[in-house]
């Protein structure tokens, strides 16, 4: 039995000890926003905060998530700054690598509201097919942005 | 132009609710269509449901991936049906030939660039014939002419007295009316939904982590399954240990499926780690022998054979160039889910072709069309790949043998190894020039393999596949001598439809020769191609526009140079020029892109926007890294590790301009791919004149800083 912190609520999952967070979220608790894309910690698609840290889940051992504060997609619920700067840009298109660039967005600008260029080239380094980086360089910024106003 | 009849369908009779209201679909006429046609089931072809609470559905017949159909289809209704916005809903269209586009090849399908280009007239005429069947019910309640209604933001209004009445109102009494044949369409003046950028309707779902893909469908009891297929194409199971898959915690069984063995577990980690300890091993296949490098020397082979032509002037070209296969790599792997029940099967999706979804269905259950059901989710991507039934097959297969739904996903490593590739080519060109520098004979022999032949037998007969030879065999250029031939070799490889299909290669080859031919000239680039565009008109206005916006004329800070290209694809005109710096020997910076379309009309220009954006960092990604390789029969890459995409760092902004010249709609998801492979590699010979004729880049040691 494992006990998991998940979006501020207590999950108990019977999983082997090296079962990927990845798979118990989508598999056991059907919290399908994250994805999987790779399994080797290649494609962000996975991306999960673990204690404010952008993990990728599909390489996480859940038994290294027990005690911590896990928060999935879900858990920014649905009007988090950083999904409308998402929305104002028009950034998705399949969408299906999304949810994990705004993980990792989350992350990044939770740790720095005003990251440089490079900053945001060397730590976003999530896969996109659909080739929306472009959008997503701009829907940073203006996360940013709309999280300064919120404090304000 | 097909002909269709507008036909008003019977209600669907719901007992938790009175179901009522207008619904209006429509039919093939049946001596169009290519199959006999049996009876519908009655709630299909139905593209309009409105209710009595003013709540819209309209139903989208092109699946979702990402290109922006779920909004841009149902904006064409929403402006000929004077919807208000904001009460419309959408549906995926269920599997039907009625919903197959009507420029589309084969059954229902989405692809070739062709939603928006193919349903455009069909969903104008079905939005304006409801509207009209809405006046018709409002004039005759209020009993006035119908030309004193008119309507609003779902709305008809008595102009005189400033009466209105909802649509949902009216929706049950204009149910009755009849549908009118030839309805009258809004005129272009009179858009407010069409022309303008209004926001995805699938945007909101797909931040929050709600919206459902395939791999994100959960059913009661559903088991999990993963394959794995011969590595070597077409080969067979050797050997495999089911006690120690068994032995793993939560698997349940282990079933044979086409060209491979699944494992089926209560998690899809857990039939992974089953798959694992199972360690299937195969023999045989088709390709056992093939590599890389005996793939190139089959082609160099077929050109040989074709042999180059002779040219006699002064100045001339001799060139030849390559493109590798390429992956689709979708980011959601492939899957599909099915419950497969003794009289009915209902499978779960994400899929390009609901028709060849139904008929592989079809036969393997026995069931007909009347007991299956294909749902349509969202597609983590496309790209071509989508358009296969492979995991539709393999989902069947084993809820069939299990009797319970399953869910198949692919780990990465299967998507990677079982893709139908971007067939590889080469292409060579003698091209001889005039005094002037210009093109007077142009003779290029492609060979390649043909995806078509897997579909259309005949076209392997003849040699020919306009699918491999697109983008090529004409070009829109001033060439009084202008020869083309394709030699047709079978490589042993699966290929299929990627994202631009010919064009993906044959843009490159083509607009890199021209390119080269103006070097030869001591010629600019892009007055080199004015000149031979003298008589288009239409390439004209977007080549001049992307230059003017790249200012292609200016002077360039040191250590930067600019690419350009035009390709005209998909029905759709576009042209780029990237510029590029280089601080070092094989290091480039792609600073900024500059596209332009001409789509003949628009209906979402943000939407076109993007699929501009996409496919060109698409194509920019193809260009720069990606190759599949073969080795011992078998492709030698697995993940994206050893497959490399284009990710953020590195990716140049890009400004897009639209020309909206009113010609004959054309496509927007492929047309931008094929333009950035030549215009990059033209970028690099302005900046470093080092002329690259293969890719990917990597492999002539070019480095993205
Ligand atoms: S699925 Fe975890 S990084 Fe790709
Ligand atoms: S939006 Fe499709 S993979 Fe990113």
């Amino acid at each position: 039995m494992h006990s998991l912190m998940i979006n501020g609520n207590t999950h108990q999952v019977d999983v082997e000890d090296d079962m990927p967070l990845l798979w118990v979220l989508r598999d056991e608790l059907g919290k399908t926003g994250t994805k999987y894309g790779c399994g080797i910690g290649q494609c962000g698609a996975c991306t999960v905060l673990v204690n404010g840290e952008a993990v990728r889940s599909c390489n996480f051992p859940v038994v290294a998530a027990e005690d911590k504060e896990i928060i999935t997609i879900e858990g920014l619920g649905n009007n988090h700054p950083v999904q409308q700067a998402w929305i104002e840009e028009q950034v998705p298109q399949c969408g299906y690598c999304q949810t994990g660039q705004i993980m990792a967005t989350t992350a990044l600008l939770f740790k720095d509201l005003d990251p440089s260029e490079k900053e945001i080239e060397d730590k976003i380094t999530n896969l996109c097919r659909c080739g929306t980086y472009v959008r997503i360089k701009k829907a940073i910024q203006r996360s940013a942005e709309l999280i300064e106003n919120q404090k304000g | 132009m097909y002909k269709y009849k507008l036909k008003r369908r019977s209600f669907i009779k719901s007992s938790t609710l009175a179901a009522t209201g207008l619904i209006i679909g429509f039919t093939y006429d049946p001596k169009k269509s290519l199959a006999a046609k049996t009876k519908i089931k009655n709630e299909l072809g139905i593209w309009i449901r409105i209710s009595p609470d003013d709540t819209i559905t309209l139903i989208v017949p092109s699946s979702e991936m990402g290109q922006g159909v779920n909004t841009s289809l149902p904006m064409i209704i929403a402006e000929e049906l004077d919807a208000n916005w904001e009460s419309i809903r959408t549906e995926t269209a269920p599997a039907n030939s009625d919903y197959k586009n009507p420029e589309g090849h084969g059954g229902q399908n989405t692809g070739g660039s062709n939603s928006v280009k193919g349903f455009w007239n069909l969903l104008q005429e079905t939005g304006a014939a409801a509207r009209e069947m809405l006046v018709t019910a409002a004039a005759q309640r209020w009993n006035v002419p119908l030309e004193e209604c008119d309507t609003k933001l779902g709305n008809v209004i008595h102009k005189n007295t400033n009466k209105k009445l909802s649509y949902g109102k009216l929706a049950v009494a204009a149910s009755k009316i009849e549908v009118p044949s030839s309805p009258s369409k809004k005129s272009k003046e009179k858009y407010s939904l069409v022309g303008k950028s209004i926001q995805r309707i699938d945007v909101p779902e797909k931040v929050t982590g709600a919206a459902k893909f395939g791999i994100d469908i959960r059913l009661p009891e559903m088991l999990f399954a993963t394959v794995r297929q011969s590595p070597i194409f077409g080969g067979e199971i050797l050997s495999l240990d089911e006690v120690a898959a068994k032995a793993i915690r939560g698997v349940k069984a282990v079933v044979a499926v086409p060209n491979g063995i699944a494992v089926v577990a209560d998690n899809t980690w857990r039939s992974k780690k089953g798959m694992d300890a199972l360690n299937p091993q195969f023999t045989g296949g088709e390709t056992p022998h093939l590599s890389s490098l005996n793939i190139h020397n089959k082609l160099i082979t077929a050109l040989d054979k074709e042999g180059k032509a002779k040219i006699d002037t002064e100045k001339s070209l001799d060139l030849e160039y390559e493109v590798p296969f390429l992956a689709h790599s979708t980011l959601e792997p492939m899957n599909c889910t099915a419950n497969v029940k003794e009289n009915s099967c209902e499978v779960w999706v994400p899929t390009q072709n609901q028709g060849m979804s139904m008929d592989v269905t079809k036969e393997i259950t026995g069931l007909n069309d009347e007991q299956i059901k294909i749902n349509t989710t969202l597609l983590g991507g496309g790209f071509g790949r989508r358009g296969e039934t492979d995991f539709v097959t393999q989902a069947v297969t084993i809820s069939k043998s299990l009797n319970k739904p399953v869910q198949v996903t692919w780990m990465r490593e299967e998507d990677m190894q079982h893709d139908f590739y971007r067939p590889a080519c080469i292409s060579r060109f003698q091209i001889g020039l005039s005094k002037e520098g210009l093109p007077i004979q142009w003779e290029n022999q492609l060979a390649g393999p043909s995806i078509l032949k897997r579909f259309v037998a005949a076209m392997g007969w003849f040699g020919v596949d306009p699918t491999s030879t697109e983008g090529a065999n004409e070009l829109p250029y001033t060439i009084p001598d202008f020869n083309f031939d394709y030699s047709l070799v079978d490589t042993g490889v699966p290929v299929g439809f990627w994202r631009s299909v010919g064009s993906s290669y044959n843009a490159f080859f083509t607009e890199c020769a021209i390119d080269e031919a103006a070097k030869l000239a001591n010629q600019d680039p892009y007055e080199y191609r004015l000149k031979l565009l003298k008589d288009q008109p239409r390439y004209l206005k977007v080549l001049e526009k992307v230059v003017k916006n790249a200012n292609w004329v200016d002077p360039l800070p040191k250590n930067h140079g600019l690419g350009l290209a035009i390709h005209k694809s998909f029905g759709s005109i576009v042209s780029t020029v990237i510029e590029v710096s280089s601080n070092a020997p094989g290091i480039i910076k792609l600073q900024k892109a500059w596209v332009v379309i001409d789509c003949g009309k628009v209906v979402n220009p943000d939407i076109v926007k993007a699929q501009m954006e996409g496919g060109f960092i698409f194509g920019l990604s193809a260009a720069l890294g990606e190759e599949i390789t073969l080795k011992d029969g078998r492709v030698e890459q697995s993940n994206f590790h050893d497959y490399s995409i284009l990710r953020l760092k590195g990716s140049p902004k890009i400004s897009v301009e639209i020309v909206e010249s009113g010609s004959e709609i054309g496509g927007v998801g492929e047309p931008a791919v094929p333009l950035a492979a030549p215009a990059l590699t033209n970028a690099i010979f302005s900046v470093s004149g080092k002329r690259i004729r293969s890719l990917p880049l990597s492999k002539h040691g070019i480095v993205i800083a």
